[in-house]
């Protein structure tokens, strides 16, 4: 049993889509018990793969029975089982998030909606367990598809939005396939771990140089890197609720990780080191996207488009952490610290701010007086999670901070660490923003239909939002406090990284 | 804009020319991608898998965990297709058409009117009239049968030659559709509703996920169809073989019911109002 487990992660949310359909199609009450039951599975089968992996290193999994480099193999080490426990975990919140607000989005598409969102996580979460390059093209096409018709159920802008997302994504994905395509005309090999071995004797190719360089626009564009992320405002504003929570967290960080283990896993270190030095490049981008996200945020007065562009800043942060890993001695600490911690805040904000539009229909930021006193709990969750964001301690975003700031200081980019400093700066104008109007700005007359009062979100609702809210200072001390020690040193290990924690 | 993005384009376009002279030489037997791991299949697909067509042995099963997310993408497709346009909203248009079969004539009832029962003599047409075409009927009633046949011959006949499920399935899809297009869109959701449709496209999918998963039951790795061996009452090696054609009839179904899917929607503009 736990030797299959790598396999029964990804396979148990598919079959339950299958059932979702098959069954939800005649009755809708049927389809979230199913879906539930599917991403508990995910949840059960990521904790014990990360159990099992931290007591005995590395698993590996032959899917047909067939040995690696000819058959397709399935490879989890530490950072693969880490990020296997958190897209499950978002993903199972999401679900228990998306229930009700689904129920009053998309009455007669449950179904439909459900067996969608099942089979969008059994594309991440294999992505994120496969050593085959072709397999993960083929997952991404999964997880693509499925995002792109989750978004496009939104209603009014909606569709517009997906295509916009469909065609810029598409060619993303297509980046990517030249890569592949490329490195098996070099090397005649798909298997991850083959391809390391292989590659050496041929950094100096062209081809390979070039399916880098592929490979990586492909991911920027999926991972909405500045100057590419033209398509994820209008996608994570115009879809439904429960999408904009899942696709700004688990997607989003899935695909990075997907980048990260590409990068580090096949390409190597020495690559990027000796022949290939564009981290130097990379990290301006990044911090380009750091600042221009945040000026775009704050010039925005529709919350979720607001969240949108601040993604933007903090997939600039996730990036400079990728980008000066090289050159420092923390490695890829900072850069996985920031996937959880985004993850995170970022969940709960999305959380929060669809709470408000459940509720209230309000999405504009103007017309948020008075709502702290509204929606006490959600609005909370939210300032929780700006206050983490913008960096006060012990929040998450503190802890990133600090740690990119070792980082920056130890690799001498001491232009990131003002670059650092200024992001935060905006931050705390676009966040505080929010914070007056819904707290201390006097509620106007007639703003808030219905009863008097407190009106909360339904309980199924704002648990998962306060509880991320909550996680994310609890999350501050407990990286602060050594527990995750152990398995970053082994995750930086792996990679070939020296690893001080 | 425009410019920038022409630039762009010749930059990356040109980045590829690049990168692709430094080619090994078409058709080199030499290059990496002809000696690494081909001659293993091509010496061993036949002895491993007892599939004589070293495509579909690679295609199925050395790489068979792949070609079930290609099939899963396609589900997903029709999943899609469905949830864009589908509309759940009844509308009944203000006026009926109707055939009187003997005659051939059409009659136009408007809402008030009293509308005749389905029966021998009336039969409802789609709301978009179509010319009764004798001929274009009758070619196709002759044709669909030996499509539909053709059809389980490129699944059945994958191992040995080109074809699958994949091929098979879209087939058994067009032969569906046009019966849809010679008849009306009425005529092919009696003949498979779209219900049938999407069990159909849910089924294909759980034949191929559920055969990896039984393999996973038996005690191996999923989709090691050597596991089937005692179910099947064969030798692993011709297990192997077996296996793949109970996953290809998957892909066939699965591949046909969304295809067929996708022609309703689409023909209908999502409402299927001609059927229901």
């Amino acid at each position: 049993m736990v030797q299959q487990l790598p396999a029964i992660i990804v396979v148990a949310p598919l079959f339950a889509s299958f059932f979702v359909f098959f069954f939800g199609w005649r009755n809708k009450h049927l389809a979230f018990p199913m879906a539930m039951g599917g991403v508990s599975v995910c949840v059960v089968s990521a904790i014990a793969i990360l159990d099992t992996v931290i007591r005995q290193g590395t698993i590996q999994y032959r899917l047909g029975g067939w040995a690696p480099p000819w058959g397709i193999e399935y490879r989890v080490d530490h950072l693969t089982a880490f990020m296997l426990c958190l897209v499950s975990m978002v993903g199972w919140l999401a679900a228990m998030y998306a229930k009700k607000s689904i129920e009053k989005e998309l009455p007669e598409k449950i179904c439909l909606f459900w067996s969608l969102f099942m089979l969008l996580m059994t594309g991440l979460l294999g992505i994120i367990i496969t050593a085959d390059m072709f397999n993960l093209f083929v997952l991404l096409e999964v997880a693509s598809l499925t995002s792109y018709a989750l978004v496009a159920i939104g209603g009014s802008k909606a569709p517009l939005a997906s295509l916009r997302y469909l065609i810029i994504g598409t060619v993303g994905a297509s980046f990517y396939l030249i890569g592949i395509g490329y490195l098996y005309i070099a090397t005649g090999s798909l298997n991850m771990e083959d391809l390391r071995l292989l590659l050496p004797g041929m950094y100096g190719s062209r081809v390979v140089q070039t399916a880098f360089v592929f490979i990586f626009i492909g991911f920027a564009i999926k991972i909405a890197l500045f100057p590419l992320h033209s398509w994820q405002p209008d996608a994570y504003t115009f879809a439904p609720s429960a999408v904009s929570v899942l696709i700004s967290t688990a997607v989003a960080k899935t695909f990075v990780y997907a980048l990260i283990r590409i990068i580090f896993s096949v390409f190597t270190l020495n690559f990027i080191k000796e022949i290939l030095p564009v981290f130097g490049f990379i990290c301006w981008v990044a911090a380009l996207a750091m600042i221009m996200g945040s000026i775009f945020a704050i010039k925005q007065t529709n919350l979720k488009r607001m969240l949108a562009y601040s993604s933007i800043a903090n997939v600039g942060y996730i990036v400079l952490a990728i980008g000066l890993a090289p050159s420092s001695t923390l490695g890829l600490t900072p850069a996985v610290m920031h996937i959880v911690n985004h993850a995170v805040i970022k969940g709960c904000m999305f959380m929060a701010a669809c709470g408000f539009i459940y509720r209230y229909n309000m999405w504009d930021i103007r017309q948020f007086t008075g709502l702290g006193r509204r929606m006490p709990y959600t609005s909370l969750a939210m300032i929780l999670a700006a206050l983490a964001m913008i960096g006060m301690p012990p929040g998450v975003g503190f802890i990133t901070k600090w740690y990119l700031i070792l980082a920056a200081l130890e690799a001498r980019g001491y232009v990131f660490v003002v670059v650092i400093f200024i992001s935060t700066l905006l931050m705390i104008i676009y966040f505080w923003r929010v914070i007056e109007i819904m707290y201390i700005r006097p509620e106007k007359e007639n703003t808030f239909p219905g009863k008097p009062g407190v009106n909360e979100i339904p309980a199924s609702m704002l648990i998962p939002g306060l509880l991320l809210g909550i996680l994310s200072f609890v999350l501050g001390v407990v990286w602060i406090s050594g527990t995750f020690h152990p398995l970053l040193y082994a995750i930086n290990t792996g990679f070939g990284f020296g690893g001080t924690p | 804009m425009r410019i920038v993005g022409l630039i762009l384009v010749v930059i990356l376009g040109s980045v590829l020319f690049y990168g692709s002279l430094a080619f090994p030489p078409w058709g080199d037997p030499a290059s990496p991608a002809s000696s690494h791991l081909s001659p293993y299949y091509i010496e061993k697909a036949m002895e491993d898998t007892s599939v004589p067509n070293l495509v579909t042995a690679v295609l199925a099963d050395y790489r068979g965990y792949d070609t079930m997310f290609e099939t899963i993408v396609i589900f997903a497709a029709g999943i899609a297709c469905i949830v864009l346009l589908r509309t759940f909203k009844e509308t009944e248009s203000g006026s009926r058409l109707y055939r009187h079969i003997p005659t051939g004539i059409t009659l136009k009832i408007d809402k008030k009117g009293r509308f005749p029962e389905d029966s021998v003599v009336f039969e409802r047409i789609d709301s978009h009239w179509v010319p009764h075409d004798l001929i274009v009927k009758t070619t196709c009633r002759l044709i669909v049968p030996f499509i539909q046949i053709f059809a389980l011959y490129v699944i059945a006949h994958g191992h040995h030659s080109p074809g699958g499920g994949f091929q098979g399935g879209v087939i058994l899809g067009a032969a569906m559709i046009i019966y849809a297009i010679a008849f009306n869109l009425r005529s092919a959701i009696r003949r498979m509703s779209e219900r049938s449709a999407v069990m159909l496209s849910s089924l294909g999918v759980f034949i191929y996920a559920g055969t990896g998963a039984l393999c996973m039951l038996f005690g191996l790795n999923y989709l090691d169809y050597s596991a089937l061996a005692g179910l099947l009452g064969v030798d692993p090696v011709t297990a192997r073989s077996h296996g793949i054609l109970i996953v290809e009839i998957g892909v066939g179904i699965a591949v046909m019911a969304v295809i067929v899917t996708l022609y309703y929607n689409l023909a209908s503009a999502g409402r299927h109002d001609e059927g229901l």
